[in-house]
């Protein structure tokens, strides 16, 4: 008799990680509406400039749930139970990166919902520049970067014997979560105005390149004894 | 005579006529190195093998190579002739891992469910299963608010969420407390009457209360394969308990340990002449039983 096919486990994985990771998704939707909310009330040129580039840095904090989830399952020994009953450690890594793309969507979604919300209930208008950012930059790096992010966690995590506290990768992700967006901004600053824009994008095809790349290699790089608890 | 040098007694086992899990030249281990060595054995009598070895020996390399969680880097695992990366096989076999596989994020409900969609088991029966293992009051707290004892039930009754023909259980009674160990141990009898059932504990008595056959691994290879019952120590010794107060004098060649007068035999053979001796002496025993367990010389 054939077996069934193996089912999705993405949504489980999704749900657990929102339990998992409350605190992260809590704090970084929290600062994404407050500095949202902010900026949107402005007049100024703040709301184009600012408020696209603080979006990809306070998405990702919220994704360390995903983080969590993988480092658990990994030393309690839920992958090893996964791969006996024969699912594929790339259906593992594809598992939390999924759940580490819908939370970062969810801040990002809900701080732009209610920013626009704000802006257009007051009559304020919505730049197209900012919108060029937004779509140019905000978007693909709060994605690139969530999963370069998310991939050398896990490729990191998988290296290292299990502790916890700040030495350990999950102490350090928040912080590690934040560098892609926080060092393009840096740059953008530092290169000047008429060169801001190409920082900006060379920035997204460096992470989301880098993030492809990491993914490819994801299976040679992590071998499934990776993913086993200690014997 | 070492436990170790005994011949194997494996030709006369009766055949289960199920799903049999072939070991052929299994060298196996983590990272391309290692860790055990050409391990050959058949398996296809519904029984409990106990898999012991000292700390390091390479047990949980062979559960985890036997589940197909790694692969062996020679040799082949067979199960029902089928190579056990095939889903097929592993379809036959069911995995408790030494950790609690336990997922953070849901509760004891949620978590069955959870099982029972990975392992496809068609409307997996939960409540019978809550049941069965005692943790319907559980069934609603989530796992990390559980202690290591209950996590350890939650992660055994998995296995019953779906009947399959092999169970590799590694240390399923680890961390638990004397009744629930008892209450596992009459489980997994019940399943080995018709599955096959490769058990590991560093609990002695637990192996060879419900253990038929040992395998034993030392240092990755293979050091024994046979029926419990023909395991003989190094050294028997027998340990009486007396109802007469005091130390008689009939008891003089004997050692004390606690409540029991311990001798050196020959063999058990000896023993309904020795219990005859301390009768026609008038010394009334309470019990007698065998001290040292054979299964420990596997570990010397």
């Amino acid at each position: 008799m054939e077996s069934p096919a193996l089912p999705s486990l993405l949504g489980t994985t999704i749900r657990r990680s929102f339990t998992v990771g409350r605190v992260n998704l809590v704090v970084a939707t929290g600062a994404s509406l407050v500095w949202g909310t902010l900026l949107s009330l402005t007049s100024g040129s703040a709301f184009s400039s600012l408020f696209p580039l603080l979006l990809p840095i306070l998405g990702t904090i919220g994704t360390a749930g995903a983080m969590l989830v993988f480092t658990n399952d990994r030393t309690k020994g839920v992958f090893e139970y996964l791969i006996a009953y024969g699912v594929p450690p790339h259906r593992v890594f594809a598992n939390v990166l999924g759940a580490a793309i819908t939370l970062v969507a969810l801040v990002d979604g809900l701080t732009l919902a209610v920013a626009l919300a704000v802006r257009l209930t007051l009559g304020l208008a919505v730049p197209l520049v900012f919108v060029e950012t937004l779509l140019g930059y905000s978007l693909p790096m709060s994605f690139g970067a969530t999963a370069l992010v998310t991939a050398a966690g896990m490729y990191w995590t998988s290296l290292s014997s299990p502790r916890t506290g700040m030495n350990s990768p999950l102490g350090l992700l928040p912080m590690l979560g934040v560098a892609p967006g926080g060092l393009a901004l840096l740059a953008a600053e530092g290169a000047g105005p008429g060169y801001r824009t190409y920082v900006l994008i060379g920035a997204v095809v460096v992470v989301v390149v880098l993030a492809f790349v990491l993914l490819l290699l994801e299976s040679r790089l992590m071998p499934r004894e990776r993913l086993l608890s200690p014997a | 005579m070492s436990i170790a040098a005994l011949p194997s007694d494996r030709s006369g086992a009766p055949t289960g006529g199920g799903p049999r899990i072939s070991c052929r030249g299994v060298s196996s281990g983590y990272l391309g190195a290692p860790v055990l060595h050409d391990i050959s054995f058949e398996i296809d009598e519904p029984a409990v093998y106990v898999v012991l070895g000292p700390n390091g020996a390479g047990k949980t390399t062979l559960f985890r190579t036997l589940a197909g969680i790694l692969r062996p880097l020679e040799g082949e695992v067979l199960v029902d002739g089928e190579p056990v990366d095939l889903q097929g096989a592993r379809d036959h076999l069911h995995y408790l891992s030494h950790m609690d596989g336990i997922p953070d994020g849901l509760n004891v409900r949620e978590a069955l469910r959870f099982y029972g969609r990975v392992e496809r088991a068609e409307a997996p029966d939960v409540d019978r299963v809550l049941r069965l293992l005692d943790i319907e009051s559980m069934a609603d707290r989530y796992l990390s608010q559980l202690s290591a004892g209950q996590r350890k039930r939650v992660s055994i009754a998995r296995v019953f969420l779906r009947e399959r023909e092999i169970y590799l259980l590694d240390e399923p009674t680890a961390n638990l407390d004397p009744k629930l160990s008892r209450e596992i141990r009459e489980l997994i009898l019940e399943l080995s009457r018709d599955k096959i059932v490769l058990y590991s504990s560093h609990n002695l008595f637990e192996a060879r209360e419900i253990g038929r056959y040992v395998i034993a691994i030392k240092g990755g290879r293979l050091a024994l394969f046979d029926r419990i019952e023909n395991l003989r120590g190094e050294h028997f010794v027998i340990g009486v308990r007396v109802l007469d107060a005091g130390t008689p004098s009939a008891l003089a060649d004997f050692t004390r340990q606690g409540d029991y007068y311990l001798k050196e035999l020959p063999g058990p053979e000896s023993v309904p002449a020795l219990l005859h001796e301390l009768d026609t002496q008038g010394i009334r025993v309470r019990e007698a039983r065998e001290m040292n367990n054979p299964l420990e010389d596997l570990f010397a």
